[in-house]
């Protein structure tokens, strides 16, 4: 089997410029404070969209017109072209000195989107995106970073990395949406909206959900074994679940309970059945590992679906279901994150007449983002179903594999859309 | 040069000055028609009779009145026979560069950053020159310069060269309708990017000139190389009668982005922005409706005798290898002496009498008298209505405005477009001029005075007659941001 290799120049030394937007907006935006100090948490995260193009005549020419209507996305996202300044009070505050976002240009020489995706694995999807970490002088520091890879057999891969202090996986996936918009019909349909968000009610009503019911049982829980996790290899494996298992589970679900209270979502159903399997993984014998869920508050807070920033917010859960709000940077390094993002439209950004994505992804990297991550995404092109889903998980190797074999996942039969770590090319 | 000693503005002694001077002026310019008033007065009062009396005592026989007739004839043959063939600049047109190619003060400063890492003081002392410089958020950069590192190859240059150029004569050639078969002669000047075959060469290649075509390429002559092609095409146009002369000016800046760390060299990257300029000369006498201006004079004026002038503004490398232009701390001072040179010998073109009777009497009275006395700078605003002063930096208009004498308003056309496209070299006099048909300014015998500075150094003067008032243009680079313009640009900017 032909592994097809990326070739990248070494980013260090090329293909990585400005992007500036069409407009002038010197003026300065405050940021949501967070506790959490950037210098110390680079903490990034990235979304990639992967294309399948026609092979072009040219090579390159798709970057050249992206690289035009990106400009012109640019001047409705003053926030993104900006820089961090610390203010006086040591908060951050965005300034709009539209200094640009950076672009890597990457070309994939020798091979199709469909052939890299047979072989693909975390490490290779990572190098779909690019990032740097905060200059020592964060004012010179680009707080987006854009990656356009063209494959050379026909195909583009667009990887967005940004940092969480400005924005959130749905922030991402607007970004790229406008961008598509731009280049498709020259305007973008849905404009963002910048302001801070409202400070947290400690009174909101939080659905504790069946899913912490189901596992109330299970009332102490035992130390998780420290796994030296920073030596251990992390890998993605993304799993696609049809509409027809889905439901299953659903169903299941309600009957564990007895038919108390609403049915479970597909999220909350399959966040319960992997929380469960890398409980077992982890090698709980009884009880679950702490797990914080992170949810989309912009319903809650009465924002704009164009509200563009960080409102997720996470909730830190345990077994015995208190609720409290928790910031980032409340996160220890040993609780498993679950993050639903399954009413995200990431499927919906398309740069050409009837080239819809084919794979996206999001990852979220930097300390405070736990010992393992759950992503429950839409299946692309809708899936057999509005209730199928994508699930992708983060975890060391090992456990990785213990989750794969486990016999509640085979029992649903998922389809592997991405597996362990292939080897290193 | 040194200042005449200045009164109070509006003291009774400044003001009664200037109604003498006015008064004195006035008599100066028109004495021939004054002289002729009493000649006219008198021959009235003689009468018609004693006129044709006063002829018949001459006794002129018809040989005689055949061969003055002759002589007449033939003195004016000769005369319309070598007077120089007037030269029209039928239309010009300026790049307008795409606004991503913009580069934004935070941008340029975050390039530096990134790219000087290892040496802070010349990040600073770029930061230093940029808010200084008079550029605005506008200006543009090609688009291999906005790579971090740049990646200044050699097809990005040519492609810049190709954008710009093909760019420019394509406008020009909408506007004037000309057809590419019909441009009899081609000059184009690019002072730092000579490739092989040349870019004179590219042109014929992309618009099929004809084979028969004069074409000409000027590269290393500097920022005032666009006055030397308008020099060169006004020559060509003199030995070839009923011709089109296509004269095109830029500066492609890819190829020579200084990429060390020497402070006397970091300075064009500061300053030296994207730009070109196409412009359409005539000598058809069919031209002369349509043209916008008729070429006066042009006066050159090389300093590179002068050693120090010579080595002002040098090419070489850094202690590292890397390749930049040196710019000499006494620039303004030689720039400053050039300029005196170039007026020296284009005041006698251009200045009334008035003001070079003053001239002269000053002159006479400091060699003869007492060489104290203050030199007498003309006013040369009595000699022009527009000016258009390279756009080379702030202190290059600064240093002319002081020169000069000149006002605000004056030197508002060089400062905007400084502030607006940045120094685009060579073709930064056709912005400025742009600027003031944008504006509406330009009248039917308006007189307008190009200045350009070079290395060399050069300074180059070319003097145009309106030709008919042009009305605001509804293209060109200025049509969407003449509105916001004169902006008040600041001192120093801060970043």
């Amino acid at each position: 089997m032909e592994v097809v290799s990326l070739m990248l120049t070494d980013k260090n030394t090329a293909y990585i410029r400005h992007k500036i937007s069409l407009r002038i907006t010197p003026e300065e935006k405050p940021v949501q404070s967070f506790n959490s100090d950037p210098l110390l948490n680079p903490c990034r995260q990235v979304s990639s969209a992967l294309y399948r193009f026609p092979a072009r005549k040219t090579a390159g020419e798709l970057t050249d017109k992206l690289r035009e209507s990106i400009s012109d996305m640019l001047s409705y996202f003053p926030m993104v072209t900006g820089r961090l300044l610390r203010t006086s009070d040591g908060d951050w505050t965005v300034k709009c000195n539209d200094a640009g976002l950076r672009m890597v240009e990457a070309k994939v020489m020798k091979g199709s989107v469909e052939k890299w995706l047979r072989n693909v694995d975390r490490k290779k999807e990572l190098k779909l995106v690019h990032w740097e970490e905060m200059f020592y002088k964060p004012y010179f520091w680009s707080t987006f970073y854009v990656q356009i890879t063209e494959f050379e057999g026909g195909g583009l891969a667009i990887g967005l990395s940004c940092t969480r202090l400005l924005s959130d996986p749905i922030c991402a996936t607007m970004m790229i949406k406008a961008w598509a918009d731009t280049t498709l019909i020259g305007e973008i349909t849905s404009p963002p909206l910048f302001r801070l968000l409202p400070v947290p009610n400690r009174n909101t009503n939080h659905h504790s959900s069946s899913l912490i019911d189901r596992h109330k049982s299970y009332l102490t829980s035992s130390p998780v074994p420290k796994s030296d996790s920073n030596t251990k290899q992390i890998t993605t494996i993304t799993l696609q679940f049809n509409q027809e298992t889905v439901k299953k589970l659903c169903i299941a679900m309600v009957n564990d309970v007895n038919g108390r209270g609403p049915g479970p979502t597909p999220f909350q159903a399959l966040a319960g059945l992997f929380w469960t399997c890398i409980s077992r993984a982890k090698g709980m014998k009884r009880g679950l590992v702490d797990m914080s869920v992170c949810l989309d508050m912009r319903k809650a807070l009465g924002l704009d679906k164009g509200f563009f920033g960080n409102s997720k917010r996470w909730d830190w859960t345990r077994a015995f279901s208190e609720t409290p709000w928790c910031t980032i940077s409340g996160c220890d390094d040993d609780h498993l994150i679950c993050v639903d993002l399954e009413n995200v439209d990431c499927y919906s950004a398309v740069f050409e007449e009837n080239v819809v994505p084919i794979r996206v992804s999001y990852y979220m990297d930097g300390p405070g983002v736990g010992a393992g991550q759950i992503l429950v995404m839409p299946a692309p092109g809708g899936g057999d179903g509005p209730e199928s889903r994508v699930v992708a998980v983060t975890l060391p190797e090992d456990e990785a594999e213990k989750v794969l074999e486990d016999s509640l996942i085979r029992q649903l039969g998922p389809i592997t859309l991405m597996g362990l770590n292939k080897n290193p090319n | 040069m040194p200042e005449t000693t200045a009164a109070p503005p509006n003291s009774p002694t400044t003001v009664k000055l200037k109604y003498v001077k006015l008064v004195y002026q006035y008599l100066v310019n028109h004495i021939l028609t004054l002289a002729l008033i009493p000649l006219l007065l008198s021959l009235l009062r003689v009468g018609p009779t004693e006129i044709l009396s006063l002829y018949n005592s001459l006794h002129l026989n018809p040989v005689q009145i055949l061969c003055s007739a002759f002589l007449a004839v033939l003195i004016s043959t000769v005369y319309f026979m070598s007077k120089p063939r007037s030269i029209y600049l039928v239309d010009y047109s300026c790049y307008k560069p795409p606004v991503t190619c913009r580069v934004p003060f935070s941008t340029f400063m975050e390039h530096s950053r990134l790219i000087l890492n290892q040496n802070p003081k010349s990040v600073d002392f770029q930061m230093r020159i940029l808010e200084r410089s008079g550029l605005g958020e506008e200006t543009c950069l090609p688009p291999a310069i906005h790579y971090i590192p740049p990646t200044p190859t050699m097809e990005a240059a040519r492609g810049e060269a190709e954008l710009v150029i093909f760019s420019s004569i394509d406008s020009l050639m909408h506007k004037t309708g000309i057809k590419p078969k019909d441009i009899d002669i081609l000059i184009v000047n690019c002072s730092l990017f000579s490739p092989t075959p040349s870019l004179s060469a590219m042109v014929v290649n992309k618009y099929k000139l004809r084979s028969n075509i004069k074409s000409y390429n000027l590269s290393g002559m500097g920022c005032s190389a666009g006055l030397i092609s308008i020099d060169l095409a006004r020559d060509l146009l003199q030995v070839h009668p009923n011709s089109n002369a296509l004269v095109v000016s830029t500066e492609i800046i890819t190829p020579n982005y200084y990429q060390g760390s020497e402070r006397a060299m970091l300075l064009p990257n500061c300053l030296f922005r994207m730009g070109g300029a196409a412009v359409l000369l005539s000598n058809k006498r069919r031209d002369a409706a349509r043209a916008k201006y008729r070429l006066v004079h042009v006066v050159r004026t090389h300093k590179g005798a002068d050693d120090k002038a010579y080595t002002c503004v040098y090419e070489q490398e850094d202690p590292q290898g890397k390749v930049g232009i040196n710019l000499s701390k006494d620039l303004m001072v030689i720039a400053g002496e050039a300029l005196k040179s170039n007026i020296t010998t284009i005041g006698p073109l251009v200045l009334p009498a008035s003001e070079q009777l003053l001239f002269l009497l000053t002159l006479i009275g400091r060699k003869i008298f007492n060489p104290k006395w203050k030199a007498y700078i003309p006013d040369f605003k009595l000699a022009f209505e527009h000016f258009c002063i390279h756009a080379g930096g702030r202190a290059v208009i600064d240093e002319l405005q002081r020169n000069l004498q000149l006002s605000a308003e004056h030197v508002e056309a060089s400062r905007m477009t400084l502030h607006r496209f940045g120094n685009t070299s060579s073709s930064s006099l056709w912005y400025e001029l742009g600027y003031i048909e944008a504006k509406g300014r330009m009248k039917k015998g308006d007189r307008v005075w190009q200045i350009a500075f070079g290395s060399g150094f050069k300074c180059n003067s070319a003097v145009w007659k309106c030709n008919r008032t042009i009305k605001t243009p509804a293209d060109g680079p200025w049509t969407d941001c003449i509105h916001r313009y004169p902006v008040h640009i600041p001192e120093i900017v801060k970043l």
